[in-house]
């Protein structure tokens, strides 16, 4: 640990060991900022060895083991300034399973399974697209350039959902995008991009959005028009019984309508709005997956 | 003898260590708002550090990259604007530049900061 870094690679490897344990996405930022100074400060000065710039940088960047400290205590700052208040802790059952109604990370990921339908036909269509046109233009010598900017594109996409998952579900995402080293060959920068086991998981994450995305949107609107619709059939059912509208009020099963008896409205009532409420646990815990599904498959692992 | 001065210098390191860091988490921000309020041009990270740097020694020098996570935070808050622009020596640069909202901030902050200096300094000037 205490041996002075001599290479950028060095350097950030002992940033990385230092931060071990922290949330990866933690550690993209830490080592992008890092990678992102050590290169500025080289560029700044050419005649100097990379040795010499990393002795300098110990004394104003700071050391790989202050870096890791300042990063984690700031995030730790950061988090208790940006999160809500966390909702009083309720005991009873009712009281845990009502209180639900007071978190807005609930109606967020109601939002979000919402939006994920729309999200996910895209990443899907762009992914499939994207990958037919690498390998059927392969043969062409414009083949070459199809590849390396979609590869690029998947990855400023990754960044993308990775906000929308952080604003949405409230899982901590990267908030730079992975450094692009431009002191490296271009080959080698190109050839890294495909063996990066994050690209394939990346795609694998995007193809995956299609089926959740319609599974999420199907379960969301079918669960709320539910629950609405049992919330609001009494209130229907005495309109028509009081000749506000012609017609029966009753479930439509192959154009014969089955009126249930009105005793069955008060039930429908609270069945309805029990629905509700567990339709904001259900969109609390597909956040809560979902988060986990984008950190594990869009987040380098911090080893 | 000679141990117990040692041990007692590594002490005091420890807790000027520690005092660094609780007086920096606020100045930080104050600094960055008025290196960027006085920039004639939009700066980026590297650039503000290397100024900090010829400006002088102080709780900041040697935690630059204390910086960077809180330039992204005071740009997430609004008192900061950013735009990215390609540049020739490395990745893509994020410019900073001081929001109007940034200015009046900066001004409630500076009129804190001057009435705690005073303050402070007349505590520890008490005979």
């Amino acid at each position: 640990m205490n041996n002075t870094p001599k290479t950028i690679r060095d350097y950030l490897d002992q940033l990385r060991a230092a931060l071990a344990g922290a949330d990866p996405a933690l550690v993209q930022d830490a080592l992008y900022d890092a990678e992102d100074h050590l290169r500025s400060e080289m560029a700044e000065n050419p005649g100097k060895s990379e040795a010499e710039v990393l002795a300098k940088i110990a004394n104003s960047y700071g050391a790989p083991g202050e870096v890791a400290a300042i990063y984690v205590e700031q995030e730790r700052v950061v988090e208790q300034a940006l999160r809500p208040p966390p909702s009083p802790a309720r005991r009873s059952l009712w009281g845990r399973f009502f209180g639900v109604a007071a978190d807005p990370r609930a109606y967020a990921s109601l939002f979000y399974m919402l939006l994920s339908l729309a999200t996910g036909i895209f990443y899907f269509t762009w992914v499939v697209t994207g990958l037919s046109l690498s390998i059927g233009l392969s043969i062409l010598i414009i083949g070459v350039v199809v590849p390396i900017v979609f590869f690029g594109s998947v990855r400023v996409l990754a960044l993308v959902e990775g906000r929308i998952v952080e604003v949405m579900l409230g899982e901590r995402m990267p908030r730079r995008p992975v450094y692009a080293d431009r002191e490296r060959p271009l080959l080698e920068r190109i050839g890294a991009m495909f063996t990066d086991p994050r690209t394939w998981s990346t795609l694998l994450y995007m193809l995956l959005m299609l089926p959740l995305g319609i599974a999420y949107f199907t379960i969301a609107v079918t669960g709320i028009a539910t629950s609405l619709a049992l919330v609001f059939a009494p209130v229907a059912e005495l309109l028509a019984h009081f000749g506000a509208f012609d017609g029966n009020v009753g479930i439509v099963v192959d154009g014969n309508t089955i009126v249930p008896p009105l005793v069955a409205a008060p039930i429908a009532f609270i069945v309805g709005v029990i629905g509700l409420f567990a339709m904001l646990h259900l969109a609390r815990g597909v956040g809560r997956l979902q988060g986990a599904l984008a950190k594990h498959l869009l987040v380098p692992s911090s080893r | 003898m000679q141990r117990s001065a040692a041990v007692t210098e590594a002490e005091t390191e420890a807790q000027l260590w520690k005092f660094h860091k609780e007086l920096s988490a606020g100045i930080v921000s104050l600094v960055l708002l008025g290196v960027l309020a006085n920039a004639k041009k939009p700066m980026y990270g590297y650039q503000i550090a290397r100024q900090l740097d010829e400006t002088g020694e102080g709780v900041l020098s040697g935690k630059q990259s204390a910086l960077y996570p809180v330039l992204r935070n005071l740009d997430a808050a609004g008192l900061l604007a950013s735009e990215v622009e390609p540049s020739v020596a490395g990745p893509p640069r994020r410019y900073y530049r001081i929001t109007p909202l940034g200015r009046r901030v900066l001004g409630d902050w500076t009129y804190a900061w001057t009435t705690t200096r005073d303050f402070v300094d007349a505590v520890l000037e008490e005979p």
